[in-house]
């Protein structure tokens, strides 16, 4: 009797510890009683599967990417409902130490890869070992160092691994979260065959049976050019259960066809024989509307939900020894300033983006919505106050032609460039022409190759081959959302004075350089908030990239599927579903 | 026959070796690298750019990168696509053998339409058939084949709406593909590919029409026709076996054009309807300055064109008796 309750307590204990993931019923939209299993989503991609090798593929939404998406990544994924870090692939959150440098996590237990695997500690390591192999060319390579010294990772135990950072750091959490990848496979021939084997494992043509996911995907046949087919990992489910304790994910495939052309993939969206669609434009929203509302498509349509995480900007050159009228007039903030008053973000957004995008202020892209202050200042459209700002430099009379001439009678001109071919930021460039002409600024905007356009704004040195540039950045993340190579001098992306020395001219861009650091070292998400504060407004105030517009995330998807998150949590960084339809079902 | 062949495969060598060095070396002189859009990234490193650059073999000088480029060719390999990590061959193969099923049905449609159509506009010279030809031709001539795709499947789709009929919008096989006979795969590629097929066919047939109708019109009235008639032959024989046999010989001669027309694929066509033909990857390729991948696929429709023009030049000589290579 003793012996079968102590048999009992230890099945309890066991099963306690091998607590599965429950997705929070409060993110989703409908009950999860109410999720069907089964059936197949079908989705499209504009770009061709490059690779199957989760350590050399280099672009976004790769297929190792849609096999083991699981949010931000592994060990911690990102709450969109409050924007903090909850434990995944970790048991519990980590045990900090040594000043917010060391963290003891916890693997949860009874994970496994789709092979039946269990996942341990070795997996981390090894997956760890081979992305920070710069033979190996991991795209992830850089996010396992801090200012190029590296972070450690040791396993402790077979559930137990110890972090240890050179710095505190606000990206700890990112940073560890990456995806572990079988050390039963890889382990072998990195061993044997160093980085070179790696590298030749899981190209695109790779039998789908030899490759083993830790995702709830994995890859079941892949057509070049045509088809992804990816099926369920049955043993995914076995730790991820949605709020009724059903197994996650509830579809058995997901189906990804791969589609060059926009056009195809909206025909293929109309035609209904795909089931999510990606709209940008306005022509798309508009067909797909008439569609719906003709009753020939069954599907959903919600514009404009969120702005997209991109702006477009203009960059001007301080690095110009070789011209001081223009190094002096770029370097000056009133010029800037007035820049940025001339851009009529409104009218561009309804001529270039068909009034379909968001006015953009700073370098934290609108949808970022914790990283928005109050406080940071804004030189919106106002031509007379920019006419102000241009007399207060000297720029009081007009020549015969009606631009502006300073009192040498040298007119006020730039050259301004964008990368041909880009259709908006074509438009973008000729709106901004428009308006400085009439407050008597000649802009000669010419588009030139992409190419070209890269290397003038990341030469180095006093004097750079370019007067002004209208290009976009896009990407990042809600917990520290400033360009690590962007905002402190020095960096190659703090386009506008990057001298050989990459030194800072200006206090502001001292500031921001020490205040970018100081936040990215806080590992306290309402302090850093505070010190991003601070930020913004140095930002602003300084206009080293005049922000202009950002274009709109739009959603739409067949009414056949369900299971997408609760509508206030829609956005262009949280998606309109988690994790790449695992919790989608068919109704 | 012989030493035609072996003197023609001489002479291959050294065009060969001189349209590698243009292929690399222009592909060269375009501004950037593939890492270009990588400098773009906020979240890359200088220092990891460099290691790639390292990794791809970017660093070395061009002369370098050549030579090894061409001694490898020379062994079957016709380099690794950057994008890929993968052999250019195996790559490109699929893609091209896809390409080949939407190329070789467009080329019977091509000659099926082009070469009626031009013999019964001459035949029929001025009537009001070979008017409305004329005019529908003139149309497709100056109508590029990428819209005219777009209209078809602008088409099918409101047919798709107004039937409910599955008809084939892009792509080049049913989700369903894998779970079908080999007959029904057969059919499902065939239902996918009759359409941008014949797209294609009746934008292209326009200018071939144009040349036949030309050439018969030339060869109706020429001396050994007339002769061949006042000899009593029939009309039948007359068209078909001494006109026509003369009008297609200018058409055998570009035939040799036709064999890397064929692994080269079918244009914006493939990239209007996603079909995965080879010309989306070589766009792909060419955006993203994909080197290996750009210059493998180059080389191989130069071979190919060279094969191609023996092969023509040896239909010529069963065509046309005048010629003869000794």
């Amino acid at each position: 009797m003793r012996k079968a309750l102590f048999v009992a307590l230890a099945l309890t204990v066991g099963s306690a510890t091998a607590a599965p993931f429950v997705l929070p019923a409060k993110w989703m939209a409908a009950n999860p009683s109410q999720a069907k299993t089964g059936g197949e989503v079908r989705i499209y991609s504009l770009s061709d599967y490059k690779t199957l090798n989760p350590f050399t593929s280099a672009e976004a939404d790769s297929l190792p990417d849609l096999m083991s998406d699981v949010g931000l990544g592994g060990l911690f994924t990102q709450d969109p409902s409050t924007d903090k870090f909850i434990p995944h692939m970790a048991d519990a959150m980590p045990t900090v130490s040594n000043g917010g440098k060391r963290f003891v996590v916890k693997l949860r237990q009874g994970m496994k890869f789709s092979d039946g695997q269990p996942i341990t500690a070795d997996d981390f390591v090894t997956t760890f070992k081979i992305h920070t192999d710069d033979k190996v060319g991991s795209n992830s390579y850089d996010s396992f160092f801090l200012n190029g010294k590296p972070i450690t990772l040791k396993k402790i135990d077979d559930y137990t691994l110890q972090f240890d950072f050179p710095q505190v750091s606000s990206g700890a959490y990112v940073r560890m979260a990456f995806i572990p990848w079988p050390d039963h496979v890889f382990g072998p021939v990195y061993r044997s065959k160093g980085a070179e084997g790696i590298k030749a494992m899981w190209g695109i043509s790779a039998d789908p049976k030899t490759i083993v996911s830790p995702g709830p995907w994995v890859i079941s046949n892949y057509q070049p050019g045509q088809r992804a087919v990816l099926r369920k990992n049955p043993y995914f489910g076995e730790w991820n259960k949605d709020g009724a304790g059903k197994p996650l994910p509830y579809l058995d495939t997901m189906s990804i066809r791969l589609l060059k052309d926009l056009n195809a993939g909206l025909a293929a969206y109309l035609a209904g024989q795909i089931d999510t669609f990606a709209p940008s434009k306005a022509d798309d929203l508009a067909q797909i509307k008439r569609a719906i509302d003709s009753g020939n498509l069954k599907a959903q349509l919600f514009p404009n939900v969120s702005p997209n995480a991109t702006s477009q900007w203009i960059v001007f050159n301080w690095n110009k020894a070789a011209d001081p009228f223009k190094q002096k007039l770029f370097r000056d903030v009133r010029f800037r300033q007035a820049m940025s008053h001339i851009a009529n973000r409104q009218g561009m957004i309804q001529l270039a983006l068909g009034g379909l995008g968001t006015e953009v202020y700073t370098g934290v892209y609108p949808v970022f919505k914790n990283y928005q202050f109050a406080s940071t200042p804004k030189y919106p459209y106002n031509l007379a106050q920019a006419s102000k700002l241009l007399a207060q430099i000297g720029f009081t009379k007009k020549n015969a032609q009606g631009y502006l001439v300073d009192r040498t009678g040298k007119v006020l001109e730039f050259n301004l460039s964008t990368n041909a071919g880009n259709t908006v930021r074509e438009q973008l460039g000729r709106i901004f022409a428009d308006e400085a002409k009439k407050v008597g600024v000649k802009v000669n905007f010419t588009p030139i190759d992409f190419n070209n356009l890269v290397d003038q704004l990341t030469s180095k040195g006093p004097n750079r081959p370019f007067d002004a540039i209208l290009l976009g950045l896009s990407g990042g993340d809600n917990i520290w959302p400033y360009g690590s190579n962007v905002i402190p001098c020095g960096g190659n992306l703090h386009a506008y004075n990057v001298p050989a020395d990459g030194k800072c001219l200006t206090p502001q861009e001292s500031l921001m350089t020490k205040l970018y650091y100081q936040g990215d070292q806080t590992l306290d998400d309402d302090a850093r908030r505070k010190i991003g504060e601070q930020l913004s407004k140095a930002e602003a105030l300084n206009q080293g990239f005049v922000y202009l517009v950002g274009t709109n995330y739009h959603v739409t998807f067949n009414s056949r599927l369900g299971g997408e998150y609760d509508r206030d949590l829609w956005d262009a960084y949280n998606l309109s579903r988690p994790y790449a339809h695992l919790t989608t079902y068919i109704k | 026959m012989l030493t035609f062949l072996l003197r023609r495969f001489l002479s291959a060598i050294p065009t060969l070796l001189l349209s590698s060095l243009l292929i690399f070396f222009i592909i060269q002189l375009a501004p950037g690298d593939f890492l270009t859009p990588a400098r773009l990234n906020p979240n890359i490193t200088p220092e990891h750019i460099a290691a790639l650059q390292r990794n791809l073999g970017l660093d070395r000088p061009l002369p370098v990168q050549y030579w090894r480029w061409l001694t490898n060719m020379f062994q079957g390999d016709f380099g690794e696509s950057f994008a890929y990590q993968q052999k250019v061959l195996a790559l490109a193969w699929p893609r091209i053998l896809n390409s080949m099923c939407l190329v070789l049905p467009y080329l019977i449609l091509y000659y099926l339409i082009a070469i009626p159509l031009g013999v019964y506009g001459a035949l029929r010279q001025n009537s009001l058939g070979d008017k409305t030809i004329n005019v529908v031709m003139y149309i497709l001539l100056g109508f590029p084949s990428f819209f005219l795709a777009l209209l078809v499947i602008f088409g099918l789709l409101q047919l798709r709406y107004a039937t409910g009929w599955d008809i084939p919008i892009n792509g080049m096989t049913s989700d369903n593909y894998l779970s079908l006979s080999p007959l029904g795969k057969f059919l499902d590629i065939a239902k996918h590919v009759a359409i941008p097929a014949l797209v294609l066919a009746v934008s292209d047939a326009a200018g071939l029409t144009r040349v036949v109708r030309g050439q018969m019109l030339e060869f109706l009235h020429a001396d050994f026709v007339r002769t061949a008639r006042s000899k009593g032959v029939s009309e039948f024989s007359a068209v078909y076996r001494h006109t026509l046999r003369n009008a297609l010989v200018p058409i055998i001669a570009g035939l040799g054009g036709l064999l890397p027309a064929i692994i080269s694929g079918a244009g914006f066509i493939e990239v209007v309807f996603a079909y995965p033909g080879i010309t989306p990857m070589t766009l792909d390729a060419i955006a993203s300055q994909d080197l290996f991948l750009i210059a493998g696929v180059t080389m191989l429709s130069v071979i190919l064109l060279i094969i191609g023009n023996v092969l023509a030049d040896i239909l010529l000589s069963v065509v046309d008796p005048r010629i003869r290579y000794a």
